[in-house]
């Protein structure tokens, strides 16, 4: 697929679109947003986005409706700085990518509380059904400050919708797309005076897909999922508003032999509590529970090979405050406490975490174009060092259509249950042993008692202390642009990581294979610029682009390759040669420059409305091949550079019936995964899915 | 008297005309060498002799190594350059120059030279793994023969699968190793095969119970594991510098563990177990250059 391609075709889909155009006044726009559009993630209390001193994107309803996309992963690809890159493994999940800031290192919340629930640092974002989504807010950049853990690449909210209508009312849709993928989601809502409810149920069920037709069994195994959330919201009196919400998702893979089944269930309380016009309270008490239950049994002797459970439970109680005194100057503090508690066949035994924080922020505008928000949060943890998060950001109006916005603020991540519980010896793939930080004296100790330890490699001293969290500063300075029609925004951002948790061996065993423990050891960065451009150059037709430039590269490695230390083979005569830091291509999965590019077209007179997104991702590497812990030029693992083109098209009939086709990757790219053996195909992309939604209005 | 006359003038003028043909060839006073370095290289290599009131025309110089005639590369009064000749042995170093012949005081060493060779496609099977237990003959090999050996003594490395052996050290306890009678050693280093010239001050680790001095596993000796492409690769960098069995020196880049050394390997059909490797081997004892 070559973008030339892309471009001719984009041209020749705006001409047949836009030939129906009439001077109609358009009320709201996909992306130009309107002065109400609020968000709330950026600070913890409602901001108009065009306000907000840090680098934000809102995705509206408006934009999810017309994309006729049903799942977190499908809409946040074809943003700005958001990438999805698929995990190292050949039909492991994908993770989402902000700034050159892996999946690991971004919080996903729904309505303000965090989902749980990774396999292997990575979230399923494929997990979360949006179709009773309102929005869903981006913020890029750290944000531990207001969130603790994980938010340090940035911070991903799902906003349920509320109920709006006193009547009735709700909505039926099913989609069906390639790879017999039926989605049927149904959502039911209504409000009355002081109370409110919605409904949503939604039913996704696949054959799955297949990356590797050379290979027996499929990539993505055939599943079916549900997701069920009830909502009820209440106002008592104009002081107190209650919200209550409770989410289930069951997923269950149709595997050859053996079983996968996930579960997600979310319960969530919150209690507004105005005390005054200037001053009010959330208390907030949420619960989730992730299980996992995956075996693997060996089809002829019906012998148990792998079982993998995975139980995590956390409990939260928050109680937040807000005080609004004088005019834009609102001071939040807030609180809570942790439980955590996870088992899973892998540990030793069942864990528990602690930890409690405290956070504050004050907002406020020293000059009536200056707004200054400053914030700090301090967690306290049972397992781990304690961290101090602090952040500042401000914007400054030069002119009322150009300002300028900074930010500075740190962010980090827990160490994770796998990095500090797992005891874990594969007997299959030939006896090598990992052992998280807790339990790695024990567990050497046990190999040694075993006489299974060749030679311990690291100072027995070293066993046993403690990690520390990974943590990040990251800087932003943006530039924002907006008259009329356009809206712009420049963005130069930097994030300094240390302390990355990295994998080292502690002992070599007597059978030849290693024992791995965890250690904080590595500094990254990731550097660059987005470019965001919205223009609306006739009503009903939305135009907008995205840049994302990145470097992103390990500073030791870097410092090594200076130092001339850091060697690979010459592929021709298979020789060690010197690397330069011209072959140094950085981190793995990073492309240089990402593109996005976005029409959506309404045509009012036809009840009809057309979009054309497109996604452009430059060459990247996958792996490094040549054992030398780089990705250097020398790696055949890269994959060059490709565009996925995404359609809809959709048409409303007697007002409340709307359908809707379309496809991704329209040009049926597949590329082919440089991993793969020799002999062998293995694909990028399962290629073209053309699918058709039907939506029904009640 | 007079004819006397004649004659010693006769004798004085032939006297000055051969004093004066003697300061044609310089001065005839008597050449002295102090210093010859190196006293040990191989062939082709350049030494320099120092000293003073050498001749400083090339052509009056005759150096010999062991009766072999040297090229001289150039002379000024205090140092003489000249290059080790082919067919030159060890023994006396001759200088001839001025009518006078020195021998330097100790012999000059004309070293072999050093050894580089690839050896390929060497074979080294084992029975088990995977979790069963490995046994099997190790494949020996012998710098010195530059070949493999059924020797129980004049081996010095030894293969099977990805473990390397040296005859240093004790028994590690492995199945089926071979017994260990010599004093070589490893030493790891990291480089460019051609960077590292030399094996001097270098500390040669040997196999002792439990271990190998090349540590086995991926990622700690000399090889990686890759679990996402299921194959195995030298580690880059990694050199292996060798003492033999009979305290020699050598170098070792491994270039591949599969048959005929595919730039991309194939676990599923390129056979491993497979040895291509580069080495250079100094047979002169106690040399340690290695370039």
């Amino acid at each position: 697929m070559n973008l030339n391609k892309v471009v001719l075709s984009f041209l020749f889909v705006c001409a047949t679109v836009g030939f129906a155009q009439k001077p109609e006044t358009n009320k709201d726009s996909v992306f130009v947003q309107n002065l109400d559009e609020v968000i709330v993630t950026a600070t913890r209390t409602i901001r108009q986005m065009s306000s907000l001193p840090l680098p934000v994107t809102l995705i509206n309803k408006k934009q999810l409706q017309q994309t006729g996309v049903t799942r977190l992963d499908q809409i946040l690809r074809e943003q700005t700085g958001v990438i999805l890159t698929p995990d190292a493994t050949t039909g492991g999940g994908e993770g989402v990518q902000m700034q050159g800031i892996a999946s690991d290192y971004i919080l996903v919340l729904i309505d303000g509380v965090p989902v749980v629930g990774r396999s292997s640092g990575n979230l399923d974002l494929s997990r979360f059904a949006i179709g009773n989504v309102k929005q869903i807010e981006v913020v890029r950049g750290p944000s531990s400050s207001l969130f603790g853990s994980e938010a340090l690449g940035g911070v991903i909210n799902i906003i349920t919708e509320k109920p709006t209508k006193e009547i009735f009312s709700g909505e039926v849709s099913h989609r069906t797309a390639t790879f017999n993928n039926q989605n049927t989601n149904i959502s039911l809502s209504q409000r009355a005076k002081n109370f409110g409810y919605s409904i949503f149920v939604d039913r996704l069920s696949t054959d799955g897909y297949d990356l590797t037709p050379d290979e027996e069994g499929q990539t993505v195994d055939p599943f079916f999922n549900y997701t069920f959330n009830g909502r009820v919201y209440y106002d008592l009196d104009d002081k107190w508003k209650f919200f209550a919400s409770g989410r289930y998702f069951f997923q269950e893979f149709d595997v050859a032999s053996g079983a996968s089944e996930e579960k997600d269930a979310n319960a969530q309380l919150k209690i507004d509590h105005k005390v005054s016009d200037k001053s009010n309270f959330q208390y907030e008490l949420y619960y989730t529970n992730y299980i996992t239950d995956e075996n693997s049994i060996d089809v002829d002797s019906g012998e148990l090979l792998l079982e993998n459970d995975f139980n995590q439970k956390l409990l939260r109680p928050e109680i937040r405050y807000n005080l609004t005194f004088k005019e834009n100057k609102t001071l939040t503090i807030g609180g809570g406490y942790n439980f955590e508690v996870l088992t899973r066949s892998l540990f030793s035994d069942k864990v528990t975490f602690d930890s409690q924080y405290l956070y504050a922020q004050y907002d406020f505008k020293p000059l009536e174009t200056l707004n200054v928000i400053v914030g700090a949060r301090f967690d306290h943890h049972s397992e781990y060092n304690s961290q101090l998060s602090p952040k500042i950001s401000a914007k400054y109006d030069i002119t009322p259509s150009f300002a300028i916005k900074g930010s500075v603020g740190s962010g980090f991540k827990a160490p994770d249950f796998r990095q500090l519980y797992l005891d874990f010896t594969n007997a299959v793939g030939g006896g090598y042993s990992v052992f998280g930080k807790e339990v790695e004296e024990e567990g050497i100790q046990r190999l040694q008692d075993n006489g299974e330890i060749a030679n311990l490699q690291v100072s027995p001293d070293e066993l046993g202390e403690r990690l520390d969290a990974e943590s990040s500063i990251g800087y932003n300075l943006g530039f924002v642009y907006k008259k009329g029609k356009l809206s712009s925004e420049l963005n130069f951002f930097r994030n300094d990581f240390k302390n990355l948790i990295d994998t080292r061996i502690l002992a070599s065993k007597t059978n030849g294979q290693n024992v791995f423990g965890y250690i904080n050891r590595e500094s990254v960065y990731t550097q660059g610029l987005e470019v965001d451009i919205k223009y609306m150059p006739f009503p009903n037709f939305d135009l907008s682009a995205g840049y994302q430039l990145l470097y992103a590269y390990d500073k030791d490695k870097e410092a090594d390759i200076e130092n001339g230390d850091v060697y690979a083979r010459d592929p021709e005569t298979l020789q060690t040669v010197s690397l330069s830091k011209s072959d140094y291509f950085g981190l793995e999965n990073r492309s240089r420059h990402t593109i996005n590019f976005k029409i959506f077209k309404e045509i009012p007179a036809w009840n009809a409305n057309a979009n054309l997104r497109v996604v452009y991702r430059s060459k990247f590497g996958m792996a490094d091949r040549n054992g030398n812990d780089i990705l250097d030029t020398f790696d055949n693992s890269f994959v060059d550079g490709y565009a996925l083109v995404n359609l809809t098209f959709a048409k409303t009939f007697y007002r409340n019936f709307q359908l809707q086709v379309g496809a991704t990757n329209l040009f049926d790219y597949k590329g082919s995964n440089p991993l793969a053996a020799s002999g062998t195909e293995v694909l990028i992309n399962p290629g073209r899915q053309l699918f058709t939604k039907l939506n029904i209005k009640f | 008297m007079k004819t006397t006359l004649k004659l010693f003038s006769l004798l004085f003028i032939f006297t000055a005309f051969v004093s004066c043909s003697d300061d044609d060839g310089d001065s005839a006073s008597e050449f002295v060498i102090t210093e010859v370095s190196p006293t040990s290289a191989t062939v082709g290599a350049e030494i320099v002799i120092t000293g003073t009131d050498f001749p400083t025309d090339t052509s009056d110089i005759s150096l010999t190594f062991n009766g072999v005639e040297a090229t001289i590369v150039s002379a000024t009064s205090t140092q003489i350059v000249a290059t080790i000749p082919s067919g030159a042995t060890t023994g006396e170093l001759v200088l001839v120059a001025n009518g006078y012949t020195k021998s330097y005081p100790t012999d000059f060493t004309v070293l072999s030279d050093l050894i580089s060779e690839t050896v390929s496609n060497l074979e080294a099977p084992q029975t088990g793994g995977q979790g069963e237990a490995v046994g099997g003959p190790f494949t020996k090999f012998s710098f010195e023969s530059g070949a493999v050996t059924d020797s129980d003594t004049d081996w010095d490395i030894a293969f099977r699968g990805t473990t390397i052996a040296v005859n240093g050290g004790t028994a590690t306890g492995t199945e089926d190793e071979p017994v260990r009678n010599g004093d070589a050693g490893v030493s790891i280093e990291s480089g460019v095969f051609s960077d590292i010239t030399s094996a001097e001050g270098l500390t040669f680790a040997q196999d002792s119970e439990g271990a190998f001095a090349i540590a086995t596993g991926s990622d700690n000796g000399w090889y990686n594991y890759n679990s996402a492409t299921y194959t195995i690769t030298p580690i880059p960098g990694k050199i292996l510098v060798f003492r033999t069995h009979d305290g020699k020196y050598a170098k070792v880049e491994i270039i591949s563990y599969y048959r005929d050394a595919p730039a991309e390997p194939d676990p599923f059909t390129d056979e491993s177990r497979v040895y291509t490797f580069n080495y250079t081997y100094n047979p002169n004892e106690g040399d340690t250059a290695l370039e």
